[in-house]
């Protein structure tokens, strides 16, 4: 096991020396911050609210005589403490539609007088959630089926063959928008179709590396010592092929955020209210020859964020296999 | 060879039959059945506007009267006779919107893949003999970002600030000819298709420069390092004819493999390029009838491109062998 952390270790070591992918991290990790503390950051009630006689955390506790009302309102007196952004992403001001930014709204607002800023911090959400759970679901699937076909070989490893052949031959985008416009389009919809179209490039890698793998001596003394399959499989050789699955994971997440906001963008993704970058864009489209500000922050906030996991991937890459130039 | 060529077409069958069973399947299995998805119509059925016949008379004809495996077997067999069936929308054959849709998909593609090639494989070159100067971490440095640049953004953009709107107007806005074209010489003519075509291969394009020209650098970083590189460096070949007679040729083999995964994704792209500049391709085409539930045109394009990427997988298969003496092709299987 402790040689198992020094490997990683080694890893990690490498991975320090590239800035660029230490800088790919960092934005990583801003964005899950965003992610999860969005109602922290952009909310319509205030942290803290102090009136003569009592004192009020609006966002943790839910006040029945606060409901429905907007604290920002003068008629609500006293001390207010509001989030950097005072607004909910579905909040709407019918007198501030598409607004360029500006003081009270940062980087300004929609057709129907939301917050820009509100709404890009709750799509990060979207983007974040949607790419690691997808990722999560067909990572899981491709190990699975990779490891079978890799480890049993023989007939095994021809039927599964043939099943990734298939899903492989199909446009993938094509059979995410057919099963989501069959389906429904939804938060749980979009995640578990890139999941279940998406597993067969890490099913090659892990069935590659089984087949490298499975003749090993340490394999052959697990099993002449009476181990049983899964024992070998997870405990043995998984985690020594697991480096590639984590570079090609990495690169993953991008292109499923990268799909995502193209669903969201075509009308097959994520439904109103909830925002995600891609429906900001899609929305966009009627005000592109004055609305800037529409078009190029969740344009902008896509690429940062699929070239900041690029560059994660790329630095695990470079990590693992120093003298790899590969892709 | 002979062999593995056999092995592999015989192969084709039990494919061929998951493709058209996932693609029946995934269509039948979706939740209310599709005769009733057409707009309104369940709303008619429950206010009794339509009577039962019409919605019996609409089963019949997509085969849903019968149980789920007949329904497959008749539909797989006019699908071998090539009988797509009839498009919902405009009572028109599926295989007659197909027909006219393919040629320009194809066009943009193929226009797209070859420049793709043609503009990375030189960057990729000048790069792994380069390797670790200026130039070598600009050129990826720019294609890096070009990679993660989201196609829908971009083509938005293009539009936005080339195609009239407040900026210039320099391209047209949509479609792939002016409505004046019948009036105009062939030349005029296909200069009229190029203007048009040039913002969409632009938008196809872009984001597939880094890969294929970093997967030329690595291939020819790999054979630069060969013996036999050595040996025509030693014995004192110039380094043009080395880079371009011996390396090269050697490095181009896994360039052909990359030929058959990247159709799909170029047909899966065309459904974004060609929804925002409204090219009437495949992929508007398959957008269009997702959003119609045109049922028979999504089950023939989903199954048509899945039977043409097999072909291109098993084509970048058996050339690959062919160039490639020392794969050994049983061994692939």
């Amino acid at each position: 096991m402790s040689k198992r952390k020094g490997y990683w270790n080694n890893v990690w070591k490498e991975f320090k020396k590239n800035s660029l992918s230490v800088t790919g991290l960092v934005v990583v990790a801003i964005l899950f911050m965003i992610a999860i503390f969005a109602p922290l950051l952009a909310n319509n009630k205030p942290y803290i609210y102090i009136t003569d006689d009592d004192v009020y955390f609006p966002i943790i506790i839910d006040y029945e005589e606060f409901r429905g009302r907007d604290l920002k309102k003068d008629q609500f007196e006293g001390f207010k403490i509001f989030p950097p952004i005072p607004y909910s992403y579905s909040e709407y001001d019918l007198d501030a539609i598409v607004l360029p930014p500006s003081s009270a709204h940062i980087l300004g607002t929609d057709e129907q007088g939301r917050d820009l800023a509100a709404r890009m911090i709750y799509g990060a959400r979207v983007s974040i959630f949607i790419g690691f759970v997808a990722v999560f679901i067909y990572v899981s699937i491709g190990i699975l089926v990779g490891a079978l076909a890799g480890y049993y070989a023989g007939w095994v490893d021809m039927v599964i063959s043939r099943i990734i052949e298939i899903v492989m031959c199909f446009p993938t985008f094509f059979l995410i928008l057919t099963i989501l416009a069959l389906w429904g389009p939804s938060l749980l919809s979009v995640m578990v179709v890139i999941g279940i179209t998406g597993w067969t490039g890490i099913a090659r890698i892990v069935r590659g590396e089984f087949f490298k793998l499975r003749e090993q001596d340490y394999v052959i003394a697990s099993r002449a010592l009476g181990a049983r399959d899964l024992w070998i499989i997870f405990k043995h050789i998984l985690p020594n092929a697991l480096a590639p699955v984590l570079v090609s994971a990495t690169f993953g997440i991008a292109t499923t955020i990268l799909v995502e906001s193209s669903l969201s963008f075509l009308g097959f993704g994520v439904q109103p209210p909830t925002p995600s970058w891609g429906d900001i864009l899609s929305q966009s489209r009627d005000f592109m020859d004055f609305a800037w500000w529409l078009t190029m922050i969740p344009g902008i906030a896509i690429f940062i964020t699929i070239t900041s996991y690029n560059l994660v991937g790329e630095g695990i890459q470079d990590a693992i296999d120093p003298k790899s130039y590969r892709r | 060879m002979k062999w593995y060529l056999v092995k592999r077409l015989f192969l084709i069958i039990p494919t061929f039959l998951g493709i058209t069973l996932i693609t029946y399947f995934m269509i039948r299995l979706a939740p209310g059945d599709y005769t009733t998805l057409k707009a309104g119509l369940q709303g008619e059925l429950r206010s009794g506007s339509i009577g039962r016949e019409i919605l019996e008379q609409e089963k019949k004809l997509y085969g849903l009267d019968k149980p789920i495996y007949t329904g497959y077997f008749e539909w797989v067999s006019k699908f071998i006779m090539l009988d797509f069936g009839v498009s919902r929308k405009d009572g028109r054959p599926v295989s007659t919107h197909i027909a006219e849709a393919l040629p320009i998909t194809l066009t943009l593609n193929i226009l797209s893949i070859i420049i793709v090639y043609i503009i990375s494989i030189p960057v990729g070159i000048m790069s792994a003999v380069k390797k670790d100067t200026l130039y070598d971490r600009l050129s990826s440095l720019v294609l890096f970002i070009l990679y993660s640049l989201p196609t829908f953004w971009v083509g938005l953009l293009l539009l936005m600030y080339l195609s009239g709107g407040e900026y210039f107007d320099l391209f047209p806005l949509s479609g792939i000819q002016s409505d004046w074209a019948y009036k105009l010489t062939p030349y005029q003519k296909f200069m009229d298709l190029v203007w048009h075509l040039v913002l969409p291969v632009i938008t196809l394009t872009y984001s597939g420069f880094a890969f294929l020209s970093r997967y030329t650098r690595a291939n020819m970083l790999e054979v630069i390092n060969q013996q036999y590189i050595i040996t025509a460096r030693a014995k004192g070949l110039s380094n043009y004819k080395v880079i371009f007679v011996h390396a090269f040729r050697n490095s181009l083999i896994p360039l052909v493999t990359l030929m058959a995964t990247l159709l799909p994704a170029l047909l899966g792209g065309s459904v974004i390029v060609e929804s925002i500049f409204t090219i009437p391709g495949m992929g508007k085409l398959a957008f269009d009838s997702i959003l119609a539930r045109d049922i028979p045109v999504i089950m023939a394009i989903a199954s048509i491109s899945a039977l043409l990427t097999l072909a291109g997988i098993l084509l970048a298969d058996v050339v690959y062998g062919l160039v490639d003496p020392r794969i050994r092709l049983e061994a692939k299987l």
